[in-house]
């Protein structure tokens, strides 16, 4: 069995529409490799290509150029959706159905016969928490239920990949750790999940590893750890005289002293010991000692803003 | 076969909770429920004719109403509101999900031609006293021409918007009921050129011929009277099964390439 739960290789989507003068690439080149077992994040702003993406796994429409592959098989191959599932964003279901109703639909797709299927639903339907809304129309549910009926949905086959396009977005706070919890939970199962969403403390939370887009272009991919290397420790001081200014320039941070009040922005590299005990010396007073992590939204905005200057 | 039969049911269950078709059915239904009080109107032609022709009529223009408004929004619906992709998603293939919207809307029609069947035979008993078999094989052949309409519609619905497909259905609908008698007309006209009368031969062929399943002719006119009545009614329903058949192959073909 292949490590690789999907592999694209130089894909492209070019769309030329009929009077257009300009073909547009909604995804260029891009090479991706996703691992089974991981929660990988897809990112990127609006139109960045990472809908365009899925939408080519899962063959709902045709790569222009380049290839992809899911679960070792060319992407779209009917059979191969047996293993994987889809969350589209802000899903529609037939909203006269009740969410027992729904479930077993999907589960009529996938040919899952009596009395399986009844035990399946039963089974999602208390995992995501609604075996007590079971037979309500769909129309009745609030936007945090349907989006767990969304991800019910998604498991009715058990798939070993799960496809998620902005699994929390909308959702209230409760509704939004419950998806969150229940993603981790699949992670924890083994499966695969691949996450496109703008939700990037969730992103943080829950992704090993993640990829940014823009303009249909892989501008990032890596772990989360690795790309958010290189936070700062703030220290501020006060009463810190001028002489003990230049020392402490020189174990390389960023210094700045008005009327005795001294702020340091110091690498978290293990030299804010030697700030503290030259500000110390000199007969400053700490402040305040207070670390700075970069955050995945740092990283998105220097990293798409970057690109919209170059 | 599975995931077509529940693609099937959903449409089916979707399509009788429109309110739009619910309010067509309604009316036609009230309508022929009524339509024995149009009884004095009848003049010399009768009663008989006039309440079937009237019923027919009613019928056939909801019958009509219902295909075009169920199928124009069928497909494109479903890809605006994402449920396509939940559904392409799983292991269905995409004609099964033509073939699954098609069945489901046949299922639908043939709904309503019970109800309204059923309401006109009460109505007409009522009037008539008595049971007219006719009106079983004219509400068959309107519930296939309905049928054949809706294989239109859906055919159309794959690669046009619902907009353009309430003028392309409806004009092909018009035009499948005029072009056989208008081509009669003229190649009976010595005048008419080949240059005219080719194109219309040609459209005749081409399009469906939806004027064959009108059976209010023979009942409104009882002295055209058909040879074998029965020979025409197979032969019609066959026309309409081999062209509804061509229309969802073409329909698989086209939403097999289309990129949604």
């Amino acid at each position: 069995m292949s490590e690789i739960a999907i592999k694209t290789v130089n894909l492209t989507k070019r769309y030329s529409g009929l009077w257009s003068k300009q073909p547009v690439d909604a995804v260029k080149n891009l090479n991706l490799e996703v691992h089974r077992g991981e929660i990988f994040g897809f990112l990127g702003p609006n139109g960045a290509g990472k809908t365009t993406t899925i939408k080519v796994l899962l063959g709902i429409i045709y790569p222009t150029e380049g290839e992809a592959y899911v679960l070792g098989q060319p992407a779209g191959d009917p059979k191969n959706h047996y293993k994987i599932s889809y969350l589209p964003e802000n899903p529609y279901f037939y909203d006269y159905m009740t969410g027992r109703e729904i479930l077993t639909f999907y589960a009529k797709l996938f040919g899952i016969a009596e009395p399986e299927r009844s035990k399946r639903v039963n089974e999602l339907l208390d995992r995501v928490g609604l075996s007590r809304a079971a037979d309500q129309p769909l129309r009745t549910y609030s936007k945090g239920m349907q989006q767990r009926i969304g991800l019910a949905q998604c498991l009715i086959n058990d798939p070993q990949l799960l496809i998620l396009d902005e699994p929390t977005a909308g959702l209230d706070p409760i509704a939004h750790i419950d998806i969150r919890d229940m993603i981790l939970d699949l992670r924890n199962q083994g499966k695969t999940l691949f996450i496109s969403s703008h939700q990037l403390s969730d992103v943080e939370r829950v992704c090993d590893r993640v990829a940014i887009l823009n303009r249909g272009v892989m501008v990032q991919l890596g772990r989360i750890e690795e790309l958010l290397a290189g936070g700062h420790v703030e220290v501020i001081a006060d009463k810190v005289p001028d002489n003990a200014v230049e020392p402490i320039r020189q174990l390389g941070g960023k210094v700045s002293l008005h009327d005795g009040r001294l702020i340091v922005e110091q690498p978290d590299n293990g030299t804010v010991d030697r700030v503290i005990d030259i500000v110390r010396a000199a007969g400053g007073h700490i402040i305040s000692v207070k670390p700075y992590r970069r955050t995945l939204e740092d990283l998105f905005v220097e990293t798409i803003q970057g690109g919209k200057n170059a | 076969m599975n995931a077509t039969f529940a693609i099937a049911g959903a449409t089916f269950g979707e399509a009788v909770r429109k309110r739009i078709l619910m309010v067509i059915l309604l009316v036609a239904l009230l309508i022929i429920l009524i339509s024995p009080a149009f009884e004095p109107f009848a003049a010399g032609r009768g009663a008989r004719t006039l309440i079937i022709s009237f019923g027919f009529g009613v019928i056939q223009l909801a019958g009509t109403f219902i295909a075009i408004i169920m199928c124009t929004s069928m497909i494109p619906t479903e890809i605006e509101r994402r449920t396509i992709y939940t559904i392409l998603s799983k292991p269905v293939q995409r004609y099964q999900f033509v073939l699954g919207k098609f069945f489901g809307a046949v299922g639908t029609l043939g709904f309503m031609y019970l109800m309204m069947g059923i309401v006109f035979l009460i109505a007409s008993r009522m009037a008539l006293g008595g049971f007219d078999p006719q009106i079983l094989r004219g509400l068959l052949m309107f519930f296939f021409q309905s049928s054949l309409l809706a294989a239109v519609v859906l055919f159309f619905s794959t690669f046009v918007s619902p907009l353009v497909n309430y003028f392309l259905s409806g004009g092909v609908f018009l035009m499948g009921n005029l072009l056989s008698s208008f081509l009669e007309t003229i190649q009976r006209n010595p005048e008419v050129t080949p240059i005219t009368r080719i194109p219309v031969q040609l459209l005749t062929v081409i399009l469906p011929n939806f004027a064959n399943f009108n059976v209010q002719n023979p009942i409104i006119n009882p002295e055209q009277m058909l040879t074998d009545e029965t020979a025409y009614l197979v032969q019609t329903i066959g026309y309409a099964i081999v062209y509804i058949a061509l229309l969802l192959v073409a329909s698989m073909l086209i939403f097999n390439q289309r990129e949604m």
